[in-house]
């Protein structure tokens, strides 16, 4: 078996999405001659993910991730190219495949909202075939990791945002998949809520050696998580390759930040642009590109009345921010 | 798969035990028309001391027997499921490893038929104290022939709906089809008057559809008034429906899922 666990080529979704004018007289006439456009979601999407690896899959709202997602756990089919997981196609929906992959997408998936979630667990374990043992060693990892014991006995529905989510994903992870796609796994949980599911999928994916794909609002999930990240922006990819390189390629600036003797009364656009830093006001910041970082820290502290002085990486957010508009 | 549709009937059934007062409701509503029918058609048969042949009796013991055959013959497969399609929330059930429809549905149909037996029962015997219906035409032969049929019904019948319900993977309108086909169904299964006393062209159709299995035939069976033939054509066309419903939902289901994988899931 080869070491790629996942394997897209030209993969492409095109939306067929009806369209019409506002107003009486332009539905009657969509009544008659419906017109569509063709939403081009994903075009032409390359990428391999090896093994046990866990990628962060970036991009603003649209861009394709979902769709992405859907493609590769087999709920969609694409309109052009291929993809491959544990060498199965996706889309052919085989149960072999439905048995060894998950697809964690939203709070309401795996668990019947009318009846306590250890009722969903244990239709779970039969309609993926879990031996009693197995079953019981997997829900005690899971238990230690997420602390479901107190939620399990009650409805599903009576169960916190947080709580649901700690149940959603557990309930996705029974069967042990050796994929995991995980769609926004920690929207609308609380700093804490968001800590512990990063700190369970990082052990997850060390103990079982799990393949990982998630996407992600919280910059903090990938930055803790994923070495690797992929960006997709308007269905293309923007960027595939390491978190820290993503800097030095798509914005190879450093921030220089100077705590100066009467801060104020200098003036810096001679050094470099001028940013805001609103966590740490008592230093003003400037942005300069990366050969010049040196050239320009000796300037500044042979110039002005330099207390302070630090050289950081510009914060991920605004470095993704610029690949999406590059 | 025992054990896989143990779990679901215990899943299933908890949770329409979360929705009886809503069971006790619709139960109430399905019987008010098979009781209209009844309590109009034994007034009318008392008057005139009988219709086209049947007595007052017969009209009781007949939709008494309705009120039980068609709460074993029919579904609702079309509430239970045809939401899922439209919403989404089908995904979730589409990426497990088993067959949305033919398990968690279909046991999900048992699990709330099961429930609204047993809200039936007390109601039945109600009426049986009201109507005081002579049953002296029943035999167990014909209890025993009943039944198979009435299962074999029960299977096609969720198989038709369950079709006519993937229709909504195309359409948003899947529900006004759905009353259309209920519509034809209640015409030619009995329900608004034994089959006998329709004019002789809806009785000739009838005999080339699937819906007196679900209420007419079961019940002429029960009360013995069918001859060998008729009992061996009404098994016949029993068979032959199963094969074209199995057929048929296979079809519409495969090119569904495909259509909604490609509209966007």
């Amino acid at each position: 078996m080869s070491l790629n666990s996942i394997i897209v080529e030209q993969l492409s979704k095109t939306y067929q999405v009806p369209e019409r004018e506002a107003g009486f007289s332009a539905a009657v006439r969509s009544f008659f001659k419906r017109k569509y456009k063709d939403v081009k979601a994903v075009q032409e999407v390359n990428f391999t993910i090896a093994q046990g690896e866990i990628v962060g899959f970036l991009g603003p709202n649209g861009a394709g991730k979902t769709t992405t997602l859907k493609m590769l756990s087999g709920l969609l089919h694409p309109t052009g190219g291929k993809a491959s997981v544990l060498g199965f196609t996706p889309w052919e929906l085989k149960p072999e495949y439905l048995r060894s992959m998950t697809l964690v997408m939203g709070q309401r998936n795996r668990l019947s909202w009318d009846i306590p979630a250890a009722d969903s667990f244990l239709l779970n374990q039969a309609i993926y075939r879990i031996p009693d043992d197995e079953y019981k060693q997997t829900y005690k990892e899971l238990n230690e990791l997420l602390e479901l014991d107190p939620l399990m006995k009650k409805p599903v529905r009576n169960l916190s945002l947080g709580e649901r989510m700690k149940c959603e994903i557990a309930a996705g992870l029974l069967h042990r998949p050796k994929v995991l796609f995980l769609d926004e796994p920690t929207i609308g949980l609380d700093i804490t809520g968001q800590v512990r599911i990063r700190e369970f999928l990082r052990e997850y994916n060390r103990r079982t050696g799990a393949t990982i794909l998630l996407t992600s609002h919280y910059m903090a999930d990938v930055t803790a998580l994923c070495e690797r990240i992929i960006i997709i922006h308007q269905g293309q990819l923007k960027y595939d390759g390491g978190i820290t390189d993503l800097s030095h390629k798509i914005a190879p600036f450093k921030l220089i930040g100077v705590m100066l003797a009467d801060a104020d009364s200098h003036d810096l656009s001679g050094y470099g642009t001028e940013v805001q830093n609103e966590e740490d006001a008592d230093k003003r910041y400037i942005q300069v590109k990366a050969e010049d970082v040196t050239r320009i820290t000796s300037k500044l502290l042979a110039d002005l009345p330099v207390h302070d002085i630090t050289i950081t990486d510009p914060p991920i957010e605004d470095v993704i921010e610029q690949a999406f508009n590059s | 798969m025992f054990q896989i549709i143990k779990r679901l009937w215990q899943v299933n059934w908890a949770e329409q035990w979360q929705y009886r007062a809503n069971l006790l409701m619709y139960l109430l509503y399905w019987l008010v028309s098979p009781i209209i029918y009844l309590a109009v058609w034994t007034s009318i048969a008392n008057q005139k001391g009988s219709v086209n042949g049947f007595t007052a009796n017969d009209f009781t013991t007949y939709y008494m027997l309705l009120l039980i055959c068609d709460q074993v013959t029919s579904n609702i497969v079309i509430h239970s499921f045809g939401y899922k399609i439209q919403d989404g929330t089908l995904s979730g059930e589409l990426i497990r490893p088993i067959h949305p429809m033919l398990t968690n549905g279909l046991v999900n149909n048992i699990a709330f038929k099961t429930l609204t037996f047993m809200g039936l029962i007390p109601i039945w015997i109600i009426l049986y104290f009201l109507f005081k219906p002579d049953f002296s035409g029943v035999s167990i032969t014909g209890i025993l022939l009943a039944i198979p049929v009435m299962l074999l019904a029960f299977i096609t019948g969720y198989l038709l709906s369950a079709t006519i319900t993937s229709l909504a993977f195309w359409t948003t309108r899947v529900y006004s089809i759905h009353e259309f086909y209920f519509a034809i169904l209640l015409l030619f299964s009995g329900q608004f008057v034994p089959l006998t006393l329709m004019p002789k062209i809806i009785q000739d159709i009838a005999q080339y559809l699937p819906f007196q299995l679900f209420m007419y035939y079961p019940i002429q069976v029960i009360l013995g008034k069918l001859s060998t033939e008729k009992i061996i054509q009404g098994y016949v066309s029993a068979g032959i429906w199963l094969v074209v419903a199995i057929t048929l939902f296979n079809w519409v289901w495969r090119n569904g899922v495909k259509r909604y994988s490609a509209v966007g899931a």
